[in-house]
Formats: structure tokens, C-alpha cells, sequence
């Protein structure tokens, strides 16, 4: 751990965090946003924590489990990290599916948040 | 889960992005109970994927029959429309291994399973529920959108006239209850064929006010179906036909009967079709020159030896023949014959095959007519039309019927199609350089119809001497009838010399068209 850049850190931690708050409850996940947070969700805006939390409990599965495919991380000119995750999920029965993620992560009142947030199913065709 | 009298499993596919996106619902998609694969309640493999995707499609889709065979999943949809929905998805979504899904369609009729026939006490609350949509103030029986009536769900009656066995039951129910129906609003039921339909003609005389609004009609021909009715309105609104009609005044001709189309309400002005004229001849000039060449030119073709065609036909004269296309297996009466020499060159693309198929010089030519089966043609039922003329060309059109007296096919009845191009020849005759032939199979009313007529006298049986008065009265025939010695002096013989009777006989088969035109041939 030591030897990787400080923003991979962060960013590997986000993400586990991240992941691990979704597949258990989700509806814990307003911390890690603010009010000008944005998260487009399979094309569709969304605008604000409390809009961005009530989105992803919503959402109509009970049960879902994330798994990471790979990772990276990069630091930006304002001092942001921007990660970006590529992995398969499961919902309920449903069969796996492939899937696409993208934080923007800001430092705000020493702690990081989620400022920028895209998700997308690999599907193609449908 | 059971439901209905049906046994129709339902089962709810999910779109695979169902889960993460707005508007993509659970949807239901149903099949009867021949289709159980598995009375497990999951999805065969091929099916979920693809399923997943139809579920995009309509809220209700049923696919009927649905079975696994091999690597392969089959099934039957009820409506074209979703039919092609179905064929669009081919080769774009894959299976659980990532291979991709084709989807085959061929449209077919009916499966005999779906023939679920009413039954007496379904019938009975058919008959009820039609008496509550028939309105006797007007004669008027409102059947739009039948299947999705409340009654009939409730009692799980299916009713849907788009096929045979609920559109007979509801022509019987009409026929025994309300034959002196008027109006009948059919809208909303999917039809796409109307010859179930067809059925209420004769049943319903007082009919008048038919509406087939938002159905599947497709082409105008259906409304041949109809043929019968005497509608005074026709109502055609929402069905794909009327994307044929360019604007508003497009009209349909549905045996004789002309309809106008002015915003879709259909109008019915009874009109018969003309009736068919027989032969073409520009002057009486040309009409005797060629009748007299096809009399010639058929008595040596029906004979045993076809040899002197030589005669008719010019050096380098070109010959060919075609047949109709048929897929059907080969028949006692097939054309099976000619089937090797047919040139239709929309089948043949080969040049080669083309160019050897073409009988070429007078002698390929008529070498080839002699080893054509042995003939005998109706002349006299003859159809000519003059195609074009000028001083040096004359081509028409033969049509008619003959019978073959050899071969395989002895007796069968063909009809042909021969269009000759001519040139004149010397001794006021005709030489042929071009001669196309089609054959065909001859239509019953045609083989009613050919060989009726007497047989001309050829002119050169002997004639029996006739006394002075016979003679006289055979010039007065012949200048009073207008038709020759020989057609003259056979009405006569077969009237036993009767002039009044054969005057009689010979204008009524002249009123009746009886009477072919070489009979008048001086």
C-alpha cells in the first residue's frame, strides 16, 4: 500500500466502500454525495443527494452483488480523482451482467465525496 | 400459474436491463399448455434471452407451441406485425454463451391445434352475449373488438374471428337468430382474411352497412371474398390496404362492382364489367387472309405428319415455347412433356441454355413442332387479334384450346397462346418469321366449352349431287345467311332441307355466337 500514488489509494478505498454500502444498503449511500452532485444512471439525470439516494433505492432488486473486474485511477489538474470501474453484477435471479462505472471524487470538509457519478449495463443491442 | 379453460401458463420475463431501467416493466408472455418444456418454473435456455428481449415489445405477447428441438426453440405468434418485430431482433441478441440468436420466420396457416372448437355452452353465452350487441331498432349487430368483451372473458370464452372456428360459430348464431341483418360493425378483431366471412353471403340478404375498421386487410383482393353483398357502405378505415390508396378518390373493382373510396367510407355503385369481345381484326381484308393461313396451318398441324409447316415458314424463322412455373408434383395431365423445351427466361438465366432453346432456322423449327405430341385443335373456338400491321408485317395473336390424341397425356385438354410475326408470301398467304408458343393446362370451363360447336365440313369430302331445287335453296341459304356453301349446305342437310327450320336454327346459333367465323368464309 505504501508504494501506490496516494490518489490510487483513495480511489481503491472509494470503490470498496462504495461497492460494499451498495450490495448491503444502499439506501446508506447519501454520505458519500453532496447537493451538486450528479449521477447519470443508465441515461437518466439526477441532480442532488437526496435525489441521487432516492434513485438507487428505488431501484426495484433486492438483492445485489457487485464484482470488480478492473480498476484505475487518475489524479486532475483541480486536485479530483477520477476513477473508473469495470466489473459484473447480479440482481436477484437475473443473470450476470457486465457494467461500467465512473466517480469523480472531490476533497470536501476533509472528506471525499462523490461529485460526478455515471453507470451504464454493457449491453449492446437491447 | 393456471389460468382459463386454455391451461395457458404465464410466465414474467425480464428484460435483462429491466432492473436499472425506467419503463421496461415485468412483462407477461404466455403459452399454452403443449408447450411446457418443463414443469419447472424457469426459462428453457435459448428462450430467456430472447424472451428478455420480447418483452420490450407488447405488454401481452403469446407465443403458441413453444418447444425445444435440438439446439433449436420454435413457436407460432398469431400476427404478422409481431411476426416481423420477432425477425427484426435475429443475430442481435445472444444466448447465455454468448452466441448469437437467429430467428427464422415462415408464415403458415393456422396450426391445427389452434382449432378450439365452442362448446355448446359456450355457444349459448356467445349467442346471449350477441343479442345484448344487437340493437333490433336498426337491424344492427355490433361485434367491435368481440374477444376483450366482459362477458365472454369472464366465462373464459375465447372469440376471436380471425379464425375459422369463431367466425363460423358467429355467421350460425347471425344466420339462425338475425338473418335480416343490416348492419354489422366487425372493427377491432383483427382480421386479416375475409373467406371465413365470406360465409354470411346468401345468409344475410338485407345486409347493407359493413364495417371492417382497424383490421389487418392487407390487399383489396379480400374484399373479393365479399362478392355477393350488396352493400350500400363499406367502411375500411385502419387496415393496411388503405396505405394503397394515393388519395382519396382511388377506387376498387371487386367483380364488376366499382367502390369509391371518399375518406374511407366506401360507397357501392353497381356496375357490371363490359363483357369480353372475341377476335381482333383491323380490316376484313386481313381477318380472311389470316383465318384462311390458321385453317391451312392447322390442318397439317393436327395431321400425322408435320412436315409441309415447311411451307409456312421463312429460312430463317425462330421458334419458342413456355410453359407456366409449377412446384407441384407431376401429374397424369402435367406438362411434364414440354417441360424440357419451356424457355421462360424470367427462370432461365443461363445465355447458353437460352440460345439452344430457340428452335432457329425454318427446318430446326419444324422439326421440332413434329416431335410435339399429336394434336387435334378446336379452330373454331379460336381467338385472333391483330397485334400490329403494315404493308410488309402483320404479327397477332392466337389463342385457344386443343386436346391431345397421343402420347402419355392422350386427352388431356391444353390451352395455348401463340403470337405469330408474319410476312406476306407469295399466292396472298402468310410466312411466319417469328412463332412464340405458351401451353398450358386448359380450365374446366374451357374444356366445357371447346369442341361444342360442329365440326367444319372440310371442303374437300365429297358432295352429294343436289337436285336443281336443293341447289336453289342451298344460293338462297348461303346469300341470305351469309355464310359459305358448305356451312350452308350442312344446316340445311341437318335440318333434312327444311329451309324455314334451318333459317331458324342458323339465327339462333348466329344470336348465341355459336357460329365460328370460317363458316363465313367465301
Amino acid at each position: 500500500m505504501g508504494d501506490k500514488p496516494i490518489w490510487e489509494q483513495i480511489g481503491s478505498s472509494f470503490v470498496q466502500h462504495y461497492y460494499q454500502l451498495f450490495d448491503t444498503d444502499r439506501t446508506q449511500l447519501g454520505a458519500i454525495y453532496i447537493d451538486a452532485s450528479c449521477l447519470t444512471w443508465e441515461g437518466q439525470q439526477f441532480q442532488g443527494k437526496a435525489a441521487i439516494v432516492e434513485k438507487l433505492s428505488s431501484l426495484p432488486f433486492t438483492k445485489i452483488a457487485h464484482s470488480i473486474t478492473a480498476q484505475d485511477h487518475q489524479p486532475t489538474p483541480d486536485s479530483c480523482i477520477l476513477s473508473m470501474v469495470v466489473g459484473q453484477l447480479k440482481a436477484d435471479d437475473d443473470q450476470i451482467l457486465g457494467f461500467q462505472q465512473t466517480f469523480l471524487l472531490k476533497n470536501y470538509s476533509s472528506a471525499w465525496v462523490c461529485t460526478n457519478e455515471v453507470f451504464r449495463l454493457a449491453l449492446h443491442n437491447l | 400459474r393456471v389460468c382459463g379453460g386454455r391451461n395457458i401458463m404465464e410466465w414474467s420475463i425480464r428484460h435483462p436491463a429491466c432492473n436499472y431501467r425506467d419503463g421496461l416493466g415485468l412483462n407477461k408472455v404466455g403459452w399454452s399448455h403443449k408447450t411446457m418444456v418443463s414443469n419447472k418454473t424457469e426459462c428453457p435456455k435459448h428462450s430467456s434471452n430472447f424472451l428478455c428481449l420480447t418483452a420490450s415489445f407488447s405488454p401481452f405477447l403469446l407465443l403458441l407451441q413453444y418447444h425445444v428441438d435440438g439446439n433449436r426453440a420454435m413457436f407460432y405468434v398469431e400476427d404478422a406485425t409481431t411476426a416481423n418485430s420477432l425477425l427484426k431482433v435475429s443475430r442481435k441478441i445472444t444466448d447465455k454463451d454468448g452466441y448469437k440468436v437467429t430467428v427464422i420466420m415462415n408464415s403458415c396457416p393456422p396450426p391445427s391445434f389452434i382449432n378450439t372448437e365452442l362448446r355448446p355452452e359456450d355457444l349459448e353465452n356467445l349467442k346471449q352475449c350477441m343479442s345484448k350487441r344487437f340493437d333490433g331498432s336498426q337491424q344492427a349487430l355490433d361485434l367491435n373488438n368481440i374477444r376483450i368483451d366482459p362477458d365472454l372473458v369472464s366465462l373464459n370464452i375465447e372469440v376471436a374471428l380471425n379464425r375459422k372456428n369463431s367466425m363460423q360459430a358467429v355467421i350460425k348464431i347471425i344466420e339462425e337468430n338475425i338473418p335480416e341483418l343490416v348492419c354489422l360493425n366487425l372493427s377491432n378483431n383483427r382480421l386479416y382474411r375475409l373467406d371465413d366471412l365470406g360465409e354470411i353471403v346468401n345468409k344475410t340478404p338485407n345486409l347493407k352497412i359493413l364495417n371492417l375498421s382497424q383490421n389487418e386487410i392487407k390487399t383489396e383482393r379480400e374484399l373479393d371474398r365479399l362478392k355477393g353483398l350488396s352493400l350500400t357502405e363499406l367502411w375500411l378505415s385502419g387496415n393496411p390496404l388503405c396505405n394503397h390508396f394515393k388519395d382519396q378518390t382511388a377506387y376498387i373493382r371487386s367483380d364488376g362492382q366499382v367502390f369509391s373510396v371518399i375518406g374511407f367510407d366506401i360507397e357501392v355503385s353497381p356496375q357490371p364489367l363490359p363483357p369480353c369481345k372475341t377476335s381482333y381484326f383491323p380490316t376484313d381484308e386481313i381477318k380472311n387472309l389470316i383465318l384462311c393461313f390458321l385453317q391451312q396451318y392447322y390442318s397439317v398441324y393436327d395431321s400425322a405428319d408435320r412436315q409441309p409447316l415447311l411451307d409456312a415458314y421463312h429460312d430463317g424463322a425462330a421458334f419458342s415455347l413456355s410453359i407456366p412455373f409449377s412446384m407441384q408434383h407431376p401429374s397424369k395431365c402435367s406438362l411434364g412433356e414440354y417441360q424440357k423445351d419451356s424457355r421462360n427466361i424470367k427462370r432461365l438465366k443461363d445465355s447458353t441454355t437460352r440460345f439452344r432453346l430457340l428452335k432457329h432456322t425454318r427446318l430446326n423449327v419444324v422439326a421440332f413442332l413434329n416431335e410435339l405430341p399429336k394434336t387435334q385443335h378446336d379452330v373454331a373456338s379460336f381467338n385472333v387479334d391483330v397485334n400490329t400491321f403494315t404493308n410488309t408485317l402483320l404479327s397477332f395473336t392466337v389463342s385457344g384450346v386443343f386436346k391431345e390424341v397421343d402420347g402419355k397425356s392422350r386427352d388431356s385438354f391444353r390451352a395455348f397462346s401463340r403470337v405469330f410475326i408474319s410476312v406476306p408470301a407469295g399466292n396472298s398467304s402468310l410466312c411466319i418469321i417469328n412463332d412464340e408458343m405458351f401451353i398450358r393446362n386448359a380450365t374446366t370451363e374451357e374444356i366445357r366449352r371447346a369442341f361444342v360447336a360442329p365440326a367444319p365440313t372440310p371442303s374437300s369430302s365429297p358432295v352429294p349431287t343436289l337436285s336443281a331445287t336443293q341447289q336453289e335453296m342451298l344460293n338462297t341459304f348461303s346469300s341470305k345467311s351469309g355464310m359459305n356453301i358448305e356451312w350452308s349446305q350442312k344446316c340445311l342437310q341437318d335440318n333434312d332441307w327444311d329451309f324455314d327450320r334451318a333459317a331458324q336454327i342458323f339465327t339462333e346459333l348466329k344470336a348465341q355466337g355459336k357460329i365460328p367465323d370460317v363458316a363465313f368464309m367465301k
